[in-house]
């Protein structure tokens, strides 16, 4: 599904990523876990199209977000760090804006919108601006917005920040859901218990290079994630 | 605390002159100096230097008719309403939607130690708007009608009690607009028509006030006999200026008294405005059948939302939309009669007044300037569209399209206004409105390439990209300049040509410089958005 292979980006003299592949494959939850700088959200943001990358591929099902990057996003979702929505709107003509871009027919973006802030509990305030709702609110809405279009894979920047408790619990079961039906997720956290319980695989990244990918077992053996995760970062 | 937060609060309203947003550091000292020269230029040259004139026209009249109240009412009262109406929105901004009443009202600060702070802020703004006025007018009146203890003294206990009426005028105006504002939906729409009638009525009370002034002095005596026997109060206002100790303390108490009662009223609805955060009500929501637009047609719906939902970038960016189709109704009024006479006096450059109208017509056009900042203030929301399945440069040509509807639709009507009345040649009627048209294109184009070279994405507040962004002043200026050269071309060498020719020849440039954009903007221009 989504098939990066030797991504560097740097900026300026620094470089924020380098020569990391990364192989995601359908039906698998991907956790992307590293400290503050490592180069996760870089990673992310240039397999989702924002970010220009210097060296490397990505393709997601088989096709170049370089060369096709309109038929590469159809497929997929972004979630950011920080959901910076366009506040000027409401929430749901945000979500039938992100529904004209894809197309979504009238009934079936009815249909999903209140099946989705039904289940997240935010259908009462879907009239509301933006610029009235909180940070989970937000972050709700852009899960609602990832979910409606239906996409082949979902890539999440700290998708769990900011979200209550019962909404994180329903965002992992949506995640685990979609992974169900054929579907891939791919995420960066700092929560080492959440991507312990969630992933199919993790990959770690340290200063911008691959220093541990696999599955949750054969990444950390027998100890915690925790642990690896410490010892990787004192080497 | 007080002096701390007071502090802060005067550091927040010069930090432009400190601090340079732009570049994300502090401005160098030379920098520094410009700015506040620049400041104390526009505040006492410019605004003082006005109010001394009008002082100087009006006091010697009025001191030897013994009438000093009378001048010192009028030049009160305008302290007043400068003060006042400079910071109503100061006071509104400032106290309740000020960005960090959350972070104080958290911290062990008592609620009336953050109001003070930001009431003396306001009563150091407005004093300073009438402080612009009076000083200027007291001088004057000591040195024409002569200066005592008394005079100074209640001089200047004028000036505070001035002053202080300022400050209570703007705290209710900043609690009536508050209070609305908490209940208001469509704020927007609503600041766009009360700024455009405060804009009338400057210009109506600008171009009138040598008028006002002239009916003033001539009939001083009646209107002041008439002030004193129906209006004591203000008679008595007047004459603190003159000296009078009885009514200087008169208003002094009076002031003291309402200033109270306000201080009352405002402790205790500050908290629950300020709280409020000028949000809205909640909105119920009811779901709707909604129609399927294409993704063009969403991205342009998109820009159109943009546009109507901040009344700062409609007021500074679409002005020439109400503008254009009001110059064309002006000219269907009174174009029949001056039309005429200026192609006499034009004689000499045949249809010069035809192409002189298309170029003010391209000028008015060169006034709306939507697109410039349009892609700075996507900000930090620029992922979405970088991230969704739309192609840069469809995301470009909504924004574009979305310039040119907005002044494309007033260019045509108030083209098709100057066609009507302006004494030509069918042809020449026909290629006015087409100039005017293109001209709009390329014009709606020229900004665009503007706002995706000289992008702003890490703005605070969106004033920025709309007022002072390069794209937005390289847009307004070079559009002029263009109108400008046009007119000016014709009359020195086009009329040469013919008009015909002429505008042939300008649809000529204008449509090969747009349709030379447009594929920049296709392919460069969309490299350049998608790599922001």
């Amino acid at each position: 599904m989504l098939r990066i292979e030797h991504l560097t980006k740097s900026y300026g003299e620094k470089k924020a990523v380098d020569d990391l592949s990364l192989h995601i494959k359908a039906g698998e939850i991907f956790g992307f876990i590293g400290h503050n700088g490592a180069g996760k959200s870089t990673t992310l943001k240039s397999a989702v199209g924002i970010l220009q990358f210097d060296e490397g591929t990505i393709q997601i099902g088989g096709k170049d977000i370089r060369k096709e990057p309109v038929a590469c996003k159809k497929m997929l979702a972004y979630i950011p760090d920080n959901p910076d929505l366009y506040e000027f709107m409401s929430g749901i003509k945000y979500l039938n804006f992100i529904a004209d871009i894809f197309a979504i027919p009238a009934a079936e973006r009815q249909e999903k919108t209140r099946k989705y802030a039904d289940l997240l509990e935010l259908t009462s305030d879907l009239a509301d601006p933006i610029s009235a709702y909180s940070h989970g609110m937000k972050q709700k809405l852009t899960v609602i917005s990832a979910w409606l279009h239906d996409p082949q894979l979902i890539v999440m920047d700290e998708p769990f920040v900011g979200l209550d408790p019962k909404a994180s619990h329903l965002l992992k079961e949506m995640m685990r859901e979609h992974c169900d039906r054929g579907g891939a997720i791919f995420f960066s956290t700092h929560v080492l218990e959440v991507a312990e319980k969630l992933c199919d695989k993790v990959a770690i990244i340290k200063q911008g290079r691959l220093v541990r990918e696999g599955t949750m077992e054969e990444v950390r053996g027998d100890d915690s994630l925790e642990e690896v995760f410490l010892e990787l970062e004192a080497e | 605390m007080l002096k701390v937060l007071l502090k802060k609060q005067i550091a927040e309203v010069f930090r432009s002159y400190f601090y340079d947003a732009k570049k994300n550091r502090m401005r160098s000292k030379k920098a520094i100096a410009a700015w506040i020269i620049f400041f104390l230029v526009v505040m006492i040259g410019l605004l003082g230097g006005i109010f001394t004139g009008l002082s100087l026209s009006v006091c010697e009249t009025l001191a030897q008719l013994d009438m000093g109240w009378l001048y010192f009412l009028l030049m009160g009262g305008i302290a007043v309403m400068l003060g006042a109406f400079g910071s109503v929105f100061n006071t509104y901004s400032g106290l309740y939607l000020a960005k960090d009443n959350d972070l104080l009202l958290s911290l062990p600060i008592p609620v009336r130690t953050i109001m003070t702070a930001r009431l003396l802020n306001v009563w150091l703004m407005g004093s300073m708007y009438s402080a612009v006025v009076l000083v200027p007018a007291l001088a004057v009146y000591w040195v024409k009608a002569g200066a005592s203890v008394s005079r100074i003294i209640c001089g200047l206990l004028l000036l505070v009690i001035v002053t202080v009426i300022v400050l209570l005028l703007s705290c209710v105006l900043g609690w009536v607009v508050a209070k609305i504002s908490v209940r208001l939906k469509n704020r927007s729409f609503i600041t766009v028509f009360i700024s455009l009638f405060f804009v009338g009525a400057y210009y109506f009370f600008y171009f009138k006030a040598n008028g006002f002034i002239r009916e003033f002095l001539l009939n001083a005596v009646s209107y002041g006999e008439k002030i004193k026997g129906a209006a004591r109060g203000l008679y008595l206002f007047g004459r603190i200026g003159e000296g009078d100790g009885l009514a200087a303390g008169i208003f002094t108490a009076g002031a003291g008294i309402l200033f109270l009662l306000v201080w009352q009223v405002m402790s205790r609805t500050f908290l629950s405005i300020a709280a409020a955060g000028g949000k809205t009500g909640k909105t119920r929501y009811v779901e709707k059948q909604v129609r399927q637009k294409s993704v063009s047609g969403a991205l342009l719906a998109k820009e159109f939302a943009r546009f109507t939902s901040s009344a700062g970038y409609m007021l500074n960016c679409g002005l020439a939309i109400i503008l254009i189709p009001a110059s064309g109704v002006l000219l269907l009024v009174m174009g029949r009669e001056i039309l005429p006479v200026l192609t006499e006096v034009l004689s000499g450059r045949p249809d010069s007044v035809a192409v002189l109208l298309c170029a003010m017509l391209c000028l008015l056009a060169s006034m709306n300037d939507m697109a410039a900042p349009s892609v700075s203030l996507e900000g930090k929301s620029i992922w979405i569209p970088q991230s969704l399945p739309v192609t840069p440069k469809a995301v470009l040509r909504a924004k574009t399209a979305m310039h040119l509807i907005l002044t494309g639709i007033p260019v045509l009507f108030a083209a098709i206004c100057a066609a009507v009345v302006v004494p030509a040649s069918v042809p020449v009627r026909l290629l006015l409105c087409l100039t005017a048209l293109v001209y709009t294109a390329f014009s709606a184009l020229f900004n665009m390439v503007l706002g995706v070279r000289m992008p702003i994405l890490n703005w605070t507040n969106e004033t920025g990209p709309i007022k002072q962004s390069g794209a937005v002043v390289a847009a307004m200026f070079g559009g002029w300049g263009f109108g400008i050269v046009m007119g000016g071309l014709y009359m020195l060498i086009g009329y040469r040509i013919g008009a015909v020719v002429y505008l042939l020849l300008c649809i000529l440039l204008f449509g090969a410089a747009a349709l030379a954009m447009l594929h920049w903007l296709d392919t460069k221009g969309a490299e350049e958005f998608a790599a922001l």
